[in-house]
């Protein structure tokens, strides 16, 4: 096949490739690309993300059309989507679900990551655009679990705002600044409002980052080995294009599941109820994705050390390349840390689902072990995995 | 990157085309239909047919060369009460001249208002102020506020210009007339807006251009 | 086999006369209309909401317009009302949360638009405390305004008991017992409480199953593609 760029101006392809070369750049981006042959199903997470972002920002686009941040009427609007707009019943089931999914994927993907060793060099930066890229879905999902003003909405918010608050130096700035007041009213809401739309395009942005990172130092793959001839690669198109597309129909009727047949399982019935100020419910606690740390700060008897180990939890995560300075990258191969993650994996389960029961002395003490394994894996096994694995 | 291309198999290509092609077309077939429910949810859930909400208004209070302004279906609604100066005004042939649409031929009013001061009795107007060009509340020119004022309406947006009856000039971008309500005057001094005794038919949709 | 023709019967007398047949649904809208709402509300449900219950807009402009709405002030500044429209919110009674509570011995009857779903227990818990009602036993002394009934945890709630055999009379015939009365009314909340509920399924099932086509189409594309790659 001759280049465009050798044919002459008559050819609209070689005329527009010499003045804007995007069908060349998507060619070797996306179709001739060089994939490892022997890419598992794990590796399609990344895709279902992109594609659960797409709908959480369209979806999210049509919501704001009929949503008013306004504490008088930002319940009775959500009502409206839900009840009287076209289609507003399913416009937002699809953002609700979509939280869910982005987020199993998330800890799915990062769970790959740490055990197939992706984050190991020459991936730190991929490795850390992608916990910066977690950071944001986070504050973004807080924000817009404020935005219905529900009865969890308010408490959820008025939590972590003092939580906020806690944190020595910035917190109370920050608070404030979230805040724009002495109670959490009117002026957050615009606030969060803005915060959530201004985030869910940020997050697209860091997401291109972190695809051109990925095109950089290219996949990593189950062996740890990276490929040095063409003979053990395979174009992106036909090959994972195709797989992917498999992977994501199977992924989309999950979603569909989630939409269609189970909206209300994971999310909180108090929701329903506008926001009190003069009463918290009796039974709070966080949506799911945020039940593992929420367990933590439950688990340590001060606020200011839970606020620390609950946000250590995740900065481990980005200190990690450098914790573990073995060669070796998948867990597989790797004798401590094949037994050790797995268990910190449970820990983060185990995590999650204290986090969603009320606090009795026996969940309290499964936090605290599950919290103590999740550091002790990080901070201790890992290091000592790669001092032994180094000298032998 | 030989290697990667695909081997041409003479058995199997042919397959792969068409399914390829179908997997592709009911692909794009599935993210159409998924805009559906997204564009819909662009159609106003309130857009239900407005039964012509009725206004009373009470005119006692409006002297002759006064005029007031009214909210009816979110339209400005202007109500004058003409002097004689004014209706003489309104019938001067050289005033009828500079005008598109003297007679009141296209269908802007009710049949009761289709004569030549355009409402059901001369001495008062009913029209709802919105410009016939693009929309903006015209202004109504006191009558004997400035040398040439004779109680009409100028539009500030594109300087269209409609006599007391709101006739539009013919020198003005406006293509039609002021619409005018149904009116209905149930004593001298009260007057229902929405509905015309004169001509009980008539509903705001079938004004031409509003 | 003895059981066949009695739902054979049953069966047919439910395909043969779906007009005089009604669902529990709209037996507890009736009951909604005739019994909660004078002192509950749906605030965010519209009456034009009831089209999807099956009633004729007709029906729903019929019970509007017997609704008033307050409507701002006269010229003298005294609350004036309009008629309700199809497209207005099924108010409580109550013009606004003071006077509830005065006529309720300081208690504001909730609002029902999303009671079955945040009620611990939903549908099933309001009406088993429809139908827990019981004469308070010896020795237990009640507040005014307050009526003992089984089903809550304190024994006692604010709201009269609603229900009375034979209050009203279903079109359809069927018993207005309080059982009956009790199970219909919290179906119709329950409905109320899953908007688009019956659509939401039925739309569910088409996406599923071209999804389910779908990975067929592109499972069986990347097998061929991936024919002895691996």
């Amino acid at each position: 096949m001759t280049s465009p760029l050798k044919t002459p101006d008559t050819d609209p392809r070689g005329w527009f490739e010499r003045r804007l070369p995007v069908m060349s750049l998507l060619r070797r981006e996306y179709v001739a690309f060089p994939m490892p042959r022997n890419l598992n199903a794990l590796w399609s997470f990344g895709a279902f993300l992109i594609v659960t972002m797409v709908f959480m920002v369209a979806s999210g686009l049509f919501l704001a059309i009929n949503y008013t941040p306004d504490i008088t009427q930002a319940f009775a609007s959500v009502e409206a989507i839900d009840r009287q707009i076209p289609s507003g019943w399913f416009i937002r089931s699809l953002h609700m679900g979509g939280v869910t999914m982005l987020f199993a994927c998330l800890y799915i993907h990062i769970g790959r990551s740490l055990w197939y060793g992706s984050y190991k060099a020459p991936r730190e930066l991929l490795w850390l655009t992608g916990l910066g890229l977690m950071l944001m879905v986070m504050v973004t999902a807080f924000a817009g679990y404020v935005l219905p003003w529900g009865q969890m909405s308010y408490w959820g918010a008025t939590v972590i705002l003092n939580a906020v608050h806690a944190i020595p130096l910035i917190g109370q700035p920050l608070s404030e600044l979230l805040l724009g007041g002495d109670t959490l009213g009117n002026v957050a809401l615009h606030r969060l409002f803005v915060l959530h739309f201004t985030m869910a395009f940020a997050i697209l942005a860091a997401i291109a980052l972190h695809v051109a990172a990925l095109h950089v130092v290219k996949s990593n793959n189950p062996s740890g080995i990276d490929p040095v001839s063409p003979s053990q690669t395979l174009p992106f198109h036909p090959y994972y294009t195709s797989r992917d597309g498999f992977a994501l129909c199977l992924f989309l009727m999950v979603y569909a599941g989630l939409v269609f047949f189970l909206p209300d399982l994971l999310t909180l019935a108090d929701n329903y109820v506008q926001a009190n100020p003069l009463v918290t419910p009796r039974d709070i606690r966080p949506e799911w994705y945020f039940a593992p740390f929420y367990a933590i700060l439950r688990a340590v008897p001060s606020r200011l050390g839970g606020l620390l180990l609950a946000s250590g939890s995740l900065a481990v995560l980005f200190v990690l390349p450098w914790l573990d300075r073995s060669a070796v990258r998948p867990a597989t191969r790797r004798p401590m840390v094949r037994l050790s993650l797995p268990l910190a994996f449970a820990a983060f389960i185990l995590l999650g689902i204290a986090g969603m029961h009320a606090p009795t002395p026996a969940w309290l003490l499964a936090s605290r072990v599950a919290m103590a394994w999740w550091f002790i894996h990080f901070l201790l096994v890992m290091p000592l995995a790669s001092e032994r694995e180094m000298s032998s | 990157m030989t290697q990667s291309e695909t081997p041409p198999s003479s058995d199997g290509t042919r397959r792969r085309d068409l399914l390829a092609t179908g997997t592709v077309v009911l692909g794009c077939a599935g993210a159409c239909a998924l805009a559906v429910p997204f564009v819909e949810s662009l159609k106003n859930p309130a857009a239900t047919p407005l039964s012509d909400r009725l206004l009373h208004v009470d005119l006692s209070s409006l002297t002759p060369g006064q005029d007031m302004t009214l909210r009816w279906r979110d339209w400005p609604v202007f109500i004058q009460h003409r002097t004689p100066e004014m209706l003489a005004a309104l019938q001067a042939p050289d005033h009828l001249a500079t005008l598109r649409d003297a007679d009141s031929k296209v269908l802007q009013q009710p049949k009761d208002a289709t004569n030549w001061h355009r409402s059901v009795r001369p001495e008062y107007g009913v029209l709802i102020g919105v410009c016939t060009h693009l929309g903006c509340v015209p202004s109504f020119e006191k009558p004997g506020s400035t040398p040439e004022a004779k109680g009409g309406y100028f539009c500030p947006c594109h300087g269209s210009h409609f006599d007391a009856a709101g006739r539009v000039a013919r020198r003005a971008p406006a293509p039609c007339n002021l619409p005018v309500p149904p009116v209905t005057f149930l004593s001298d001094t009260k007057l229902r807006i929405g509905h015309s005794a004169g001509d009980p038919g008539f509903s705001m949709s079938d004004i031409q251009q509003i | 086999m003895t059981h066949w023709p009695r739902n054979f019967l049953l069966a047919t007398s439910l395909t043969v006369l779906p007009a005089a047949a009604s669902t529990p649904a709209q037996r507890g809208l009736m009951v909604f209309q005739q019994v909660c709402s004078a002192c509950h509300g749906l605030e965010h449900v519209d009456y034009g909401d009831m089209s999807s219950l099956g009633l004729s807009t007709d029906e729903i402009r019929k019970w509007a317009a017997d609704q008033q709405l307050p409507n701002g002030t006269d010229d003298n500044g005294d609350p004036k009302t309009r008629p309700a429209t199809a497209t207005d919110p099924i108010l409580s009674p109550y013009p606004n949360e003071a006077v509830g509570r005065l006529a309720n011995h300081g208690l504001l009857p909730p609002d029902l638009s999303r009671l079955a779903l945040t009620l611990p227990g939903g549908a099933g818990e309001i009406r088993q405390i429809l139908l827990s009602y019981a004469p308070a036993p010896a020795g237990v002394k009640l507040d005014e305004g307050r009526y003992y009934n089984t089903a809550l945890k304190w024994k006692h709630i604010g709201m009269p008991p609603p229900l009375q055999d034979g209050m009203l009379t279903y079109p359809d015939g069927t018993q207005a017992t309080p059982a009956q009365m009790a199970g219909d009314v919290s179906a119709f909340l329950d409905w109320v409480a899953h908007p688009h509920q019956a659509e939401r399924r039925r739309i569910g099932i088409y996406v599923l199953a071209y999804l389910a086509l779908m990975a067929l189409l592109t499972f069986l594309l990347q097998r061929r593609i991936w024919k002895g790659r691996r």
